[in-house]
């Protein structure tokens, strides 16, 4: 409150500048393993093993294996922490590492599920009256701002936490907030991130509205037949520039820009005009001053549904004509709320060491969409500037502009 | 930047409408408990519910056909803010409004119904028509739908204190001089499955009463509705302060993260507090921090009267604070103990002389946050 404080008042936008990341996501643990498999277009997904999907169409995830996610710490208090949980505090841990001075004034975090699969374990024993014993663990440790508290506690850190569920935007949204936050002066330091964990009721929901491919995930292609889930976390640490600066901290990128619309379309379906997703990122464009033609590479949601890549892919092509596009979910699955962050973090990784990562599975471009898409391989390129779009159900669309920082 | 309150919609166990409540509240009414069964184990919970009747005068909407109670209940708070303001958002009004929604169980009627059809029938039982609702920025969709806003619409979980958290993140999201409003509403629904669960945690009471900072805490009571509030830039009930909140680790941290925001929040001697006590751990951390640091303020729960109703609860609680403030004073605190450190309004309270009113939200997962309102001038 006391640092916030002090910066209101300041005139002028601030500049926003990213000083550390963490990951951990089907790519690997941590940004090298996450830029290896980026820049060598490892396909991550894998059949899955979290739980029996015999009747689902869809059998394959992007999953973070187990012996990378458990955290050997807190001792007995730590076995009793969902699995999210872990995942947070070794996304956190390595942000913080990078930066160990590093303090925020405000944690702001997105999800879709929190530790759902607790809540699973605990109705699946009450309806089947099996061993409730361990039901207080899995209530108390459900919730979704749980995860986010629990790594700060790692860590010691003692921000308030503003946990947002926008569907599959929760995590840029999360970003483009704090970008807000920082740039209006409110507050100097803000770790922004998000995270997911496989489920078994998401994974069948989606299966459920068919959504979801027994396939391969091919965004943007032709034959493309729907996506493939994932999970991950990722934490960007966001810091006014000129503070960041000031303290000699490391600075990877700048965040310059953030649009957010609402899609009163369909709870589940994005208008067919690719209007909100349009609105999205001209908001983003204009929050940045920046033109279109800025642009050198765009992240796209590109779940590989047949509708959002459709729409999408109109608004990319109206917008910004033939940039390169590629979606990297095709790589490691959808991850929810941690998406719109694991995403950021494969740009910082594009402009850190210029280049384009790679839209794998990418047999024949659509007819509809006449779009530059980055395929199967990953590309050596000049990135200055790129967009990461995130669309959710409920028609929240979301896109960050993100810039190189050059000394 | 001056925020202020345009317009305010609750739904209640107790009804709907700010003056209906308010009026009833002050007439020291509290909703009807009732019994609902769970479907597991043959144990029964006591609950405050919306009544049928008030269900049925919600207004219809095309876009309300098949969803959750939460959404209903959110929708119905919403307009009524909007009306309570006489805010009629045409598209360029829309444009500029933004949404942002606290929640805390979501949709947990329909996501236990898509679940148990997949653990009696398997993974082809579940309906692709449910599966939307159960997300947790469903409601926050249609809400947003019917409005026609177009711009930020935010959906934030976490426990009790999230109302208060959503407040707060309005404030930074009106810091963009393009929103001109902001819509902030909490909202819950009510099923066994919540009742068991916090009844496993230990922190439900089997029968009413709420005994609202007792010694020994007897647990709550779990009740549904919403509550909106409707942010501009100025008005006569005025956000003075909100805090960021922050969290604690053990139930007896709760205390002292309690003082430190409670220091940050008080200005003058004759505020008055609307607490969170609902007859959980949450009392005896609120007595103390109060009693300690306002021991002169006039404290207020509504929870007795309304039960816990956690993600819409923060809202309701500005809700009391701003119409306690605008109507000079406050209703009698319901079941309360024959002897307490604090000072309560064991009867309708003249609050006459007070400026200012602090609303304090102690959740039961971790989270805590404050805020100053004031009447302006």
């Amino acid at each position: 409150m006391t640092r916030s404080t002090a910066l209101n008042g300041k005139s002028g936008a601030a500049r926003v500048a990213v000083v550390a990341a963490g990951i951990i996501s089907p790519l690997g643990c941590g940004l090298a393993e996450t830029l290896a498999s980026l820049q060598a277009a490892r396909d991550c997904i894998t059949p899955v093993t979290r739980f029996s999907v015999d009747r689902c169409r869809c059998k394959t995830a992007g999953q973070v294996p187990d012996g990378r996610v458990v955290v050997e710490r807190n001792g007995r208090r730590g076995q009793r922490l969902h699995r999210a949980s872990h995942m947070m505090i070794t996304a956190l841990e390595e942000a913080l590492t990078q930066d160990r001075q590093f303090e925020p004034d405000l944690t702001v975090v997105g999800t879709t599920s929190g530790g759902m699969s607790y809540g699973e374990d605990y109705y699946r024993a009450l309806h089947r009256h099996d061993d409730l014993r361990r039901s207080p663990t899995w209530i108390a440790n459900y919730p979704p701002q749980k995860a986010v508290i629990d790594a700060q506690e790692a860590f010691g850190i003692s921000a308030p936490c503003e946990v947002i569920a926008n569907a599959c935007a929760s995590g840029t949204n999360a970003i483009g907030h704090a970008f807000d936050c920082v740039r209006s002066g409110r507050y100097e330091r803000v770790l922004a991130g998000g995270y997911d964990a496989l489920s078994e009721l998401v994974f069948v929901g989606f299966d459920s509205l068919q959504a979801s491919t027994p396939e391969k995930c091919r965004p943007f292609d032709r034959h493309r037949t729907g996506m493939v889930l994932g999970e991950g976390a990722a934490i960007l640490a966001l810091e006014n520039f000129e503070a960041a600066r000031a303290r000699d901290a490391a600075i990877l990128a700048e965040i310059i820009g953030y649009g957010i619309s609402t899609d009163n379309f369909h709870l589940t379906q994005p208008n067919p005009s690719g209007s909100g997703a349009r609105q999205a990122m001209e908001r983003a464009l204009k929050s940045a001053r920046l033109a279109a033609d800025a642009v050198d590479y765009i992240n796209a949601h590109g779940t590989a549904t047949p509708l959002n890549d459709a729409t999408e892919g109109k608004a990319i092509g109206q917008l910004f004509g033939r940039v390169p596009v590629s979606s990297t979910k095709s790589m490691m699955g959808h991850s929810l709320g941690a998406a719109g962050a694991v995403e950021a973090i494969v740009c910082l990784l594009a402009l850190q060491h210029q280049f384009l990562p790679p839209n794998i599975n990418f047999r024949a471009p659509d007819e509809d969409a006449d779009l530059n898409i980055v395929a199967n391989e990953s590309q050596p390129a000049s990135v200055r500037t790129v967009l990461s779009n995130s669309f959710g159900f409920g028609g929240t669309n979301a896109s960050i502009l993100i810039q190189q920082f050059k000394t | 930047m001056s925020l202020g309150i345009a317009g305010m919609g609750w739904i209640t166990p107790l009804g709907a409408g700010i003056d209906l409540v308010w009026d009833r509240l002050l007439r020291g009414e509290e909703a009807h408990a009732e019994k609902i069964a769970g479907q597991c184990d043959g144990q029964s919970y006591t609950v405050f519910r919306v009544p049928e009747s008030v269900l049925a005068s919600l207004a219809p909407h095309p876009r309300l056909r098949r969803v959750s109670l939460i959404s209903r209940f959110a929708a119905a708070a919403g307009l009524e803010a909007l009306a309570n303001a006489r805010v009629k958002l045409d598209l360029k009004i829309a444009g500029r409004t933004a949404l942002i929604f606290a929640i805390s169980n979501g949709g947990v009627i329909y996501t236990k119904r898509f679940y148990r059809d997949i653990i009696e029938s398997g993974p082809q039982a579940a309906s692709p028509l449910l599966f939307p609702e159960t997300v947790f920025n469903a409601p926050a969709s249609h809400l947003a739908a019917i409005l026609g806003i177009t711009g930020a619409t935010y959906t934030l979980v976490g426990d009790g204190a999230v109302g208060l958290v959503a407040m707060r993140m309005a404030e930074e999201v009106m810091a963009n001089v393009a929103i001109d409003y902001c819509l902030v509403v909490g909202a819950e629904e009510v099923d066994w499955l919540l009742c068991d669960a916090y009844r496993r945690w230990r922190l439900l009471r089997s029968e009413a009463p709420v005994e609202p900072f007792s010694e020994i805490a007897k647990g709550m009571i779990l009740s549904e509705g919403a509550g909106a509030i409707l942010l501009a830039r100025g008005g006569p009930l005025k956000i003075e302060s909100t805090h960021a909140g922050r969290y604690y680790r053990k139930r007896t941290d709760a205390e002292t993260v309690l003082k430190q925001i409670l220091s940050e929040l008080i200005e003058a001697e004759n505020d008055f507090v609307i607490a969170s006590a609902n007859g959980t751990f949450v009392d005896q951390a609120e007595c103390r921090a109060l009693s300690r640091l306002v021991p002169e303020a006039l404290v207020y729960t509504v929870k007795p009267a309304l039960g816990e109703s956690v993600g819409a609860g923060g809202l309701w609680q500005i809700i009391v604070a701003s119409q306690a403030l605008r109507h000079e004073e406050l209703p009698p605190l319901l079941h309360a103990p024959a002897e307490t450190r604090l000072r309560i309004p064991t009867i309708r309270m003249s609050v006459r002389n007070a400026r200012a009113a602090i609303v304090l939200s102690c959740g039961l997962n971790q989270q805590i946050a404050g805020l100053r309102l004031a009447l302006d001038g």
